[in-house]
């Protein structure tokens, strides 16, 4: 379990956090659910590190491998698929291993044909399976997933959720899921925290086995 | 196809109206001493390159330009990463880059002929010149690498090798390529100059010299024609070496 215990947060004077507790189970899909601005990316940043935090702890990632995947790929333009997909495995496997891996996850993303693309040379779904085959190549044992299907189409949204379906399926890991959109977190989530902000609270917590339209209601509401 | 031929007939036919602005404006001064024609200035550098000696004097002229700026580069890159990435080495180096931007080039040559030998000079002030835009680019490009690139190598646990190899060189790149290119034009005018003042053997700077002592001005006129082309040729190269990098990339 990741554990945010008591965590404050400020930035100058703006309280973003104060004294706020969230959990994530392990190996599940947890999605934060709220409008743009509501701080959910800020929780996401502290439990990847990025954001340091004023008072209260982070449990549960101690020693543990984080990949993320952000809302715009973050790729290095430079470098081909291929490179990129290695630049994050380089300094954790040998050589051959790594065309292995590699090989794999372009395969599962259905980029294979393009490894030798360079970035600018790619649709900007392509980049973002790219970015997604990185996550999953790179062992990690919590996934960051910041709205990363914002701006695709609905046919693209629709081919990666169900990417990333099966290819989590393959390897399980915890996920953070951010989203605004009611349709990406019961499709994908396991639990939903429903955000309000400043200073960030949640306002439900709901478990996604129950009726789909319940859900539904239960976020909009 | 089509378009490259025109667009070279309209280079041509631009150079030919200067040339013709050139020989009108010789012949309202009439003296050659103020605007010699074209006529007898393509004389002169024919006759200059017929002349062994001439190719000596250009390659000579060509080694300090090239060396003064190479360790500019060298210099230049290295102390502007170490600079972009720790504060510390750049408050202690912008003031003294600061100086040497603003020094007038005529006081560093003269005090570079007492410090050097006559040879040498050129490649010091070559060095000296082009070095504070090597420097300031390097720093402005790492500066300007993206932020959430940076982060991602975080999260990723990228070694920090890897992210000044992968990240900041490549950020900064086109920035120290510009650099390059205006500091290589900036190091042909200041090794001429250098030259003019120094007088080492073998050298266009001191035929510029001479031109003006024994009042050869068509001389003076073509060789100043060498050092634009020289100028020309270099920057061609060094944009075609770029080129041929990123299509080997």
């Amino acid at each position: 379990m990741i554990k945010l215990v008591n965590v404050s947060k400020k930035y100058n004077d703006l309280e973003v956090l104060e004294d706020f507790n969230i959990s994530f189970k392990k190996n599940k899909i947890t999605s934060l659910f709220g409008p743009s601005g509501v701080g959910k990316t800020t929780i996401a940043n502290i439990v990847a590190g990025i954001i340091p935090i004023d008072k209260g702890s982070v449990e549960g990632i101690n020693g543990s491998l984080i990949s993320y995947v952000f809302q715009e790929p973050r790729l290095l333009k430079w470098y081909n698929v291929y490179d990129n997909i290695d630049f994050v495995l380089k300094d954790l496997y040998p050589p051959t291993e790594r065309v292995k891996i590699i090989k794999r996850y372009l395969k599962m993303v259905g980029l294979s044909e393009y490894k030798n693309y360079k970035i600018n040379q790619l649709s900007g779904g392509m980049e973002q399976r790219v970015s997604l085959a990185r996550a999953f190549a790179y062992p990690s044992d919590i996934l960051i997933m910041d709205e990363p299907f914002k701006g695709l189409d609905f046919k693209l949204k629709k081919e990666m959720i169900s990417l990333f379906k099966s290819m989590w399926k393959n390897s399980n890991r915890t996920v953070i899921f951010i989203t605004h959109q009611v349709d990406e977190a019961i499709e994908l989530a396991d639990t939903i925290f429903k955000l309000k902000n400043r200073p960030i609270d949640i306002i439900n917590r709901i478990n996604t086995n129950s009726n789909r339209e319940e859900i539904k209601n239960l976020l909009l509401m | 196809m089509m378009n490259s031929i025109i667009r070279n007939k309209s280079k041509l036919l631009i150079v030919i109206f200067w040339i013709l602005m050139w020989e009108i404006l010789s012949l309202i001064i009439n003296r050659e001493i103020y605007l010699p024609s074209p006529h007898a200035t393509f004389s002169a550098l024919l006759a200059l390159l017929a002349e062994k000696e001439s190719y000596i004097t250009i390659f000579y002229s060509t080694y300090r330009t090239l060396t003064g700026f190479l360790i500019s580069c060298v210099f230049g890159i290295i102390l502007g990463y170490i600079c972009a990435i720790n504060k510390f080495f750049y408050n202690l180096l912008y003031p003294l880059v600061g100086v040497i931007r603003t020094i007038p080039v005529m006081s560093i040559i003269i005090i570079a002929i007492f410090w050097f030998r006559d040879s040498n000079v050129p490649i010091f002030v070559a060095f000296l010149m082009c070095f504070p835009i090597i420097w300031t680019n390097t720093v402005t490009g790492i500066d300007s690498t993206d932020v959430k690139l940076l982060q991602m190598c975080g999260i990723y646990k990228i070694s920090k090798v890897r992210v000044i190899k992968s990240v900041y060189f490549y950020s900064a790149l086109p920035y120290i390529k510009a650099a390059m290119i205006s500091a290589l034009g900036i190091g042909w005018k200041v090794t001429s100059a250098a030259e003019v003042l120094s007088l080492p053997k073998y050298s266009i700077g001191g035929f510029l010299y001479d031109s003006k002592v024994y009042l050869e001005i068509p001389s003076l006129f073509a060789w100043t024609i060498i050092i634009v082309l020289l100028s020309f040729i270099f920057e061609s190269l060094l944009k075609a070496l770029f080129n041929l990098g990123e299509n080997y990339d």
